[in-house]
């Protein structure tokens, strides 16, 4: 089995996808430096590289063969970072490929379902993300909030916050990846950050969570506790950087 | 002299028996802060289960009326508190900005008169809006008894309003809540509907006409605390929603948290029956069904073992098995363990090709329950013997292999069914 490789950037993914398209033998994907890129007596690797022309054709490609809804779920399905997932897109490609916009329609078959699957995890983790963001506002006034989501999720949040706090500054940050979406001075820039030095918040900001987490205590209805309910909707791997369950 | 803490605390513990949490319907947005999502984000999730997506709160717990269910009744010894509009535009401001939560929820006692307490609300959500330029959710109660002209602007500053019926009858009105009537709390919910659907009708040719309550009116029925049945709530919803245009109707078992002869010695709320009429709702709403099709006279209260969708397909055996590659969404929508999602996917993967029953699983439909009223390509998965009373034997057992239908299985059907609850899918 021979393997493209690409560097873990979704450029150089769409380009490693334009090469094993082109190609008749079978050929896998894998990120160098994951699990898939380990050396066995038969494999062969080749690197990808990055080439933006092709990049830009693969997402005409699956615009135009597939259709927008296709070009969501090779994106999506590409941010869960989950084990397969580049060969689950490079199988979906091909259908494409052959079928064209119709491959969409065949929802029972495991190509397709496999694909969209993971889309929709990753939709769904992003919209569930939207409302467990809890940003703390720092002494200079600027907001920070500290995410440990399973798939990549950022990129997907960046758009919805700038659209409801675009008059304030603030700073989500990914500590799972070390990595941060900056809104600052009315621009969005995306950069690395793993160093958690101590965080200088501002004066009212310990007044106000402990305001919120009052009201979250109060607002349950005793007669009608459900703890199963509620670890269905947040589970516990969320709650470390929710304020009320702190 | 109270702080905002205390406060705080009194007026959210009020306002909890007030279900709605909706933050959807709504796509406000613009210069200032905040932006309203058109499906709506939960935030968090109470220890009851339920969805925070807005700060709940009362303006004032200090009420003028005595109402025998309620625990801020004029007669009942609790401590009082009352926000300035200043406090909860500030509060509602700096919750919002660290995304505690898309907006506000704004009910109160009555304090002094309805018009003085409407004065109060519209004078924080006012401030809200326009000192803070907060573009997030906004939903405003309004108080039955206020002068229309207040009544009217609630719309120009909230996204939804409502009132709550609370009592699903004008006998049970009259026992429990002396001095309201059904027509006292029907008078300015017809009041705003009729603003809600000028407005639509204006912004067909005026499209900049500034929004009236673009996420409409919604209502409470309490369950449990009054004698009417399944059958009389369904049909008020469904008058409701076929000629008020409500956007939705709340179920809330009654809890139990004042004494009083007049009402009922409930152990525990009826979550079950809750639950049930919430799926007899969604049925309404999304899948086509009409009151009289789910109950009637003879048989006027919902099954506690069942589904409502399962109890008609088991009615109506008549209509089954239906052949999914052939069948009308429409019909495909009533099979039992097929929700929305499934019958829209359904209808789509059909078109690339024939489906088997082996697929249909795969599709996200319940084959647990689907087996017994579908085929695909002719192929049946049920049992021989297709009765009701088979059927049934067979839903249950899958329910609880031991077959004792006691307090233990109706808590866990209650927890295994309030996901599908929330999500729609029957």
């Amino acid at each position: 089995m021979r393997t493209y490789l690409y560097d873990g950037t979704f450029e150089s993914f769409l380009t490693a996808l334009s090469l094993a398209l082109e190609r008749t033998e079978e050929y896998a994907i894998a990120r160098e430096s994951g699990a898939g890129a380990e050396a066995g007596l038969f494999s062969e690797f080749v690197n990808a590289g990055t080439d933006p022309a092709r990049a830009g054709a693969m997402r005409d490609f699956f615009e135009e063969r597939g259709s927008a809804e296709s070009w969501h779920h090779a994106r999506y399905a590409f941010l869960s970072e989950a084990a397969g997932a580049e060969d689950a897109v490079l199988a979906y490609a091909r259908l494409i490929k052959e079928k064209g916009r119709a491959a969409d329609d065949m929802l029972a078959d495991l190509r397709v379902k496999k694909v969209q699957d993971l889309s929709r995890s990753v939709g769904g983790e992003a919209h569930m993300f939207k409302g467990f963001v809890r940003f703390k506002e720092l002494a200079d006034k600027t907001l920070y909030a500290r995410i440990e989501p399973d798939h990549n999720i950022l990129p997907l949040l960046t758009g919805h916050f700038r659209d409801r706090l675009g008059e304030f500054s603030w700073i989500i940050h990914d500590a799972r990846r070390g990595r941060a979406a900056l809104y600052l001075k009315g621009r969005l820039i995306s950069a690395p950050l793993t160093q958690e030095k101590a965080l200088e918040f501002d004066g009212k900001e310990a007044e106000v969570q402990e305001l919120w987490r009052h009201f979250f205590k109060t607002a349950a209805i005793k007669e009608r506790t459900n703890p199963r309910l509620q670890l269905q909707n947040v589970p516990l791997k969320y709650r470390k950087n929710l304020t009320e369950f702190d | 002299m109270m702080d905002l803490q205390q406060k705080l605390e009194i007026l959210a513990d009020s306002a909890k028996y007030d279900a709605s949490c909706a933050s959807s319907g709504s796509n406000r947005g613009g210069r200032g802060t905040g932006a309203a999502h058109q499906s709506g984000i939960c935030h968090s999730w109470t220890a009851d289960g339920r969805c925070v997506s807005l700060l709940k709160i009362l303006m004032t717990n200090e009420c003028v009326y005595d109402c025998a269910y309620c625990v801020n009744r004029r007669s009942n010894d609790a401590p009082r508190a009352i926000l300035t509009p200043d406090e909860v535009a500030g509060l509602t401001f700096e919750f919002y900005k660290r995304n505690y939560i898309e907006g506000l929820f704004l009910s109160s006692g009555i304090t002094v008169s309805p018009d003085r307490t409407m004065e109060l609300m519209l004078e924080a959500v006012r401030k809200l809006r326009e000192n803070f330029h907060f573009n997030g959710y906004v939903h405003m109660k309004v108080i039955p008894g206020a002068d229309q002209a207040l009544i009217d602007q609630a719309g120009l500053w909230a996204d939804r309003v409502s009132v709550n019926i609370e009592l699903p009858s004008d006998k049970s009105l009259r026992l429990l809540a002396p001095g309201k009537t059904k027509d006292t709390v029907l008078r300015p919910m017809n009041r705003l509907a009729q603003r809600i659907a000028a407005h639509k009708d204006e912004v067909r040719s005026i499209k900049s006409s500034p929004a009236y309550a673009p996420a409409g009116q919604s209502t409470q029925l309490i369950i449990g605390a009054t004698p009417e049945t399944d059958r009389e709530i369904i049909k008020l919803s469904e008058a409701l929603y076929g000629k008020m245009a409500l956007k939705r109707v709340y179920y809330s078992a009654f809890v139990p948290v004042m004494k009083d002869n007049r009402l009922p010695a409930l152990r525990e709320p009826p979550l079950l029956r809750e639950h049930r009429l919430y799926q007899a709702d969604w049925l309404l709403r999304f899948y086509g069904f009409t009151a009289d099709e789910l109950l009637d006279e003879k048989h006027p209260g919902l099954d506690l073992n069942f589904d409502p969708k399962t109890v008609w397909a088991l009615n109506n055996l008549d209509k089954f098995p239906l052949e999914v590659n052939k069948a009308s969404y429409e019909e495909i929508l009533r099979v039992p363990g097929i929700g929305v999602t499934s019958a829209k996917r359904i209808v789509r993967a059909r078109r690339a090709g024939p489906l088997k029953l082996d697929d249909l699983k795969k599709l996200g439909v319940v084959m647990k329950r689907a087996i017994y009223f579908v085929t695909a390509g002719g192929k049946y998965g049920g049992i021989k013997k297709e009765t009701e009373e088979a059927i049934k034997v067979k839903l249950l057992e899958h329910k609880n292999p031991n077959n004792q239908l006691d307090l233990f299985v109706e808590k866990a059907l209650v927890k295994e069914g309030l996901e599908a609850t929330v999500t729609g899918q029957l």
